[in-house]
């Protein structure tokens, strides 16, 4: 048991936004769902989509590829909604992400996630724990709890 | 072992604010004689039971108190002021102990031998005035006879020649009758007819029922002379006399002329004593179904166990809602009155089963007044304090988010709302002031109201605080309406001098916080040395919420129903023909809202609209959309925190086919567009 612990920690599912590859902890996914009906709430800024109906739940589902400026493609049968959990102010909050598609577990040691430099990059890379090499292309490695914190989502009332 | 030590704390809690409010009324009515009785009752209650439970300092504070109560109970103690105050702060003490479970708080142990030497102090002066007292009462002794009444029979049947040895049979009778009470029953069926009469025999024999004190022996004495005649028999260790049918038991054995015999006597005095025993069971058993009555009326529910039954509720509902849509579009005649039916019930089931979550404010108002005498009495002012209403009920979670404020706002009227009572009547007001709390319901909501006949707020004071602190400049202009509105603000305060009460500057903008996560609001009314009325708005909605539906495009909406007035059609031609952007329908004027525009939905846009008239404060306002659906129990779910940051969908609810509805709080939403379209006015 103990064993599957320490290899989770240093497992990522990958999934794919546009052309690029990301990255996000496997502990902190939930589930994986096909992309659905997503009821608009008005008077919400580009990236939050909206929310749906998630085992008679109410589950708010970001556009991840708006928020990152990408261009967003019509939904594929490979679209999906990965729901996540996520750390905002020591409380659990559980969110739909879009992706156009994911692709694998992948098994990333620490001790080869490498830095992403300042430069020459489209995404904050604060969002970012790093990045990973893999057969010649980079994987970014998303720090949920950051990127959806507070500050990015409570907005001010205008 | 823990669970009844938790029991135990939480029925003392309860006794304690019964006795809380019952000492209250007992300081305006001291001569009340049922609250001393009950105030006692309690003392003594706590102090049994405090014991078994480890909480010794509780038993011994209660005993005092006991003693203290009883004294006045006996009429050998008026209350006073002090022995209010001392029994006040003896409470707040003993919940204090409670909650110290090691019992090693040593300010609480401080405080115990504080109140228990002023208690202690009472009750030496009221045994020295017994004292003198019981040595009065020692010249006259008293008659007191603390032995019990027996009953007896006697069964009297004398020889024929008993005149011959010069017993008078009479005579023996009133002996008896010098012993206690009795029945005596004679029998003249042993009498021969004329004929055969001889004068100088007795042919009478009696029956005697005795009640009395004395010993038997004492009767045995009366018949000493006549002892193989007669017999006697005790029936009974108390007075069957004192039973309300005994007589007419007896009275049979005396119209039969029978001999009673052993055998019937036996059979008799088992009657009796079932009769009676029946009669003192009766009588218990009223007792404690009169007790039991009482208790019945309420039990205690783990609020863990409400939370699953709202919740099961609130699946049930939305199950429900698809097999009306699932019968809606079989078109089975049979399934549609099932699926009727099944909406009706759960509509019953769902009102009832959020009422019980419901608590009336009167649990809350003791804490009020204790803090009105308490503050009242210690500022030195006069406060009368009014409530209205206490029946009203509220959430309970609204009920424990709603207590600081309160109090806080309360603080505020006595402190400075309220004058000295020198000053009042310099402005020709009465002496004491008025502080009343109201609450009610009205529409869709639950209102609470704090009005003090005080000095108002200051509004210059607030204008030049605000100064002083930065928050305007100095010429700034001001409505008196925007100098309230400044008093919410985190850090205001116009006292000059921080006291513990208020002051501090952290008051009003909690307040208005707190009462924003109920999703309620609060406004505040001043008028210059007339007083200050402050209001909180509450939505009475809680989970399930009976709405309107409506649609807009593909996306669906609900209206809480209790906002809604009737609703309208409207060509979407029409619309671009409004003038002093009113429309008119049926007749009427109304301001309205375009919600496509508001939403920017733009898709399929209908020749023909629907309004929706809504009531919004205390006008009417249209709202515009596609189509009105029907009627919809929508069990509110929240949508997520990250909506937090807006305040128009208060929340979503599953549709039959498992879509999502919105709702809306309409309160909000007009309040939004009115700030932005100054047109609205």
């Amino acid at each position: 048991m103990k064993n599957e612990t320490v290899e989770n920690k240093n497992s990522y599912l990958s999934f794919k936004l546009g052309n690029e590859t990301f990255a996000i902890a496997v502990q902190k996914v939930l589930e994986v769902l096909e992309i659905q009906k997503i009821t608009k709430v008005p008077k919400t800024p580009e990236h939050i989509k909206g929310v749906i109906n998630f085992r008679g739940e109410i589950l708010p589902v970001i556009d991840t590829r708006t928020k990152f400026n990408l261009p967003v493609i019509e939904d594929t049968t490979r679209t999906v909604i990965i729901v996540i959990d996520v750390k905002l102010n020591n409380k659990s909050m559980v969110l739909g992400a879009i992706a156009d598609s994911v692709q694998d577990v992948i098994e990333i040691p620490e001790s080869t996630i490498l830095a992403v430099p300042e430069l020459g990059n489209n995404y904050n890379h604060n969002f970012l724990i790093g990045m990973f090499k893999i057969k010649n292309k980079f994987i970014m490695i998303l720090d949920i709890d950051k990127l959806f914190s507070g500050e990015e989502l409570n907005l001010t009332k205008n | 072992m823990e669970n009844l030590k938790e029991r135990f704390i939480e029925d003392a809690f309860d006794l304690i604010a019964k006795l809380e409010n019952d000492l209250l009324e007992l300081d305006k009515n001291r001569e009340e004689k049922s609250l001393i009785e009950q105030v006692f009752r309690v003392m003594h209650t706590l102090k049994g039971v405090s014991g078994m439970y480890g909480f010794d300092n509780v038993g011994e504070l209660t005993h005092h108190l006991e003693t203290v109560y009883d004294f006045i109970r006996e009429g050998r103690l008026l209350i006073t002021d002090e022995i209010i105050n001392i029994t006040f702060t003896s409470i707040d003490h003993i919940k204090y102990l409670l909650q110290d479970e090691k019992n090693n708080e040593l300010s609480n142990l401080q405080k115990q031998s504080e109140i228990l030497q002023k208690i202690v102090n009472i009750i030496s002066e009221i045994e020295e005035n017994i004292k003198t007292y019981k040595s009065l009462k020692q010249q006259t002794p008293s008659l007191k006879n603390t032995e019990t009444t027996r009953t007896y029979y006697i069964s009297f049947k004398p020889d024929s020649d008993i005149l011959e040895r010069g017993i008078n049979a009479l005579a023996l009778f009133e002996e008896l009758n010098i012993l206690g009470q009795t029945v005596i029953l004679p029998y003249s069926n042993k009498i021969p007819d004329c004929q055969n009469i001889e004068p100088e025999k007795c042919y009478l024999y009696w029956d005697v029922y005795l009640a009395t004190k004395s010993e038997e022996s004492l009767i045995e004495e009366v018949f000493i002379f006549v002892q193989d005649e007669r017999q006697i028999k005790k029936i009974s260790a108390e007075n069957l006399f004192e039973l309300p049918n005994f007589l007419d038991e007896i009275e049979p054995f005396t119209r039969k002329e029978e001999n009673i015999d052993e055998a019937k006597i036996n059979l008799f005095i088992q009657r009796i004593s079932k009769e009676k025993n029946a009669i003192i069971e009766k009588k218990q058993t009223q007792i404690t179904s009169e007790n039991l009555e009482h208790k019945i009326q309420s039990i205690r529910v783990s609020s863990e166990k409400l939370d699953v039954l709202l919740n099961l509720v609130s699946e049930f509902i939305t199950s429900q809602a698809e097999l009306s849509l699932i019968a809606e579009q079989l078109e089975n005649n049979r399934l549609t009155a099932v699926a009727e039916n099944l909406e009706k019930l759960s509509r019953q089931l769902r009102e009832n089963a959020f009422s019980i979550c419901l608590i009336p404010i009167s649990e809350m108002l003791v804490r009020f007044q204790r803090l009105v005498r308490d503050l009242s009495a210690e500022l030195k002012k006069e406060i009368n304090f009014v409530t209205e209403g206490a029946e009203t009920e509220l959430d309970k979670t609204m009920i424990d988010s709603l207590a600081d404020p309160l109090m806080h706002i309360l603080r505020n009227s006595i402190d400075h709302g309220i004058e000295f009572p020198e000053i009042r009547e310099q402005k020709g007001k009465p002496r004491k002031g008025k502080i009343i709390f109201k609450a009610f319901y009205s529409g869709a909501n639950v209102y609470i109201q704090v009005s003090d006949d005080g000095s108002g707020i200051n509004l210059q004071k607030v204008r030049s605080t605000a100064i002083r602190k930065g928050f305007i400049s100095q010429d700034a202009q001001l409505t008196d309406k925007d100098l309230i509105t400044l008093t919410f603000t985190p850090g205001f305060s116009t006292a000059d001098n921080i006291s513990e009460v208020s002051g501090r500057g952290v008051g009003m903008d909690v307040v208005k916080r707190k009462i924003a996560e109920i999703r309620g609001e609060v406004t505040i009314d001043t008028i210059k040395d007339t007083g200050t009325t402050i209001s909180i708005k509450l939505p009475l909605t809680l989970s399930i919420v009976d709405a309107l539906w409506v649609k807009i495009d593909t996306s669906h909406f609900l209206i809480p129903l209790g906002v809604v007035d009737f609703c309208s059609e409207i060509k979407h031609n029409d619309l671009k023909l409004i003038s002093n952007n009113r429309i008119a329908i049926e007749g009427q004027l109304f301001p309205f809202v375009y919600l496509r525009k508001e939403f920017q939905i733009k898709a399929n846009l209908p020749e023909t609209e629907r309004c929706v008239i809504i009531k919004y404060e205390d006008i009417k306002v249209a709202l515009i959309v596609d189509i009105v659906i029907g009627e919809h129990q929508a069990v509110l779910k929240p949508i997520g925190e990250i909506f937090n940051y807006q305040d128009i969908i208060s929340g979503a609810s599953i549709l039959g086919d498992g879509d999502l509805a919105l709702v809306l709080d309409t309160n909000r939403l007009i309040k939004n567009f009115k700030n932005k379209s100054a047109i609205f006015k």
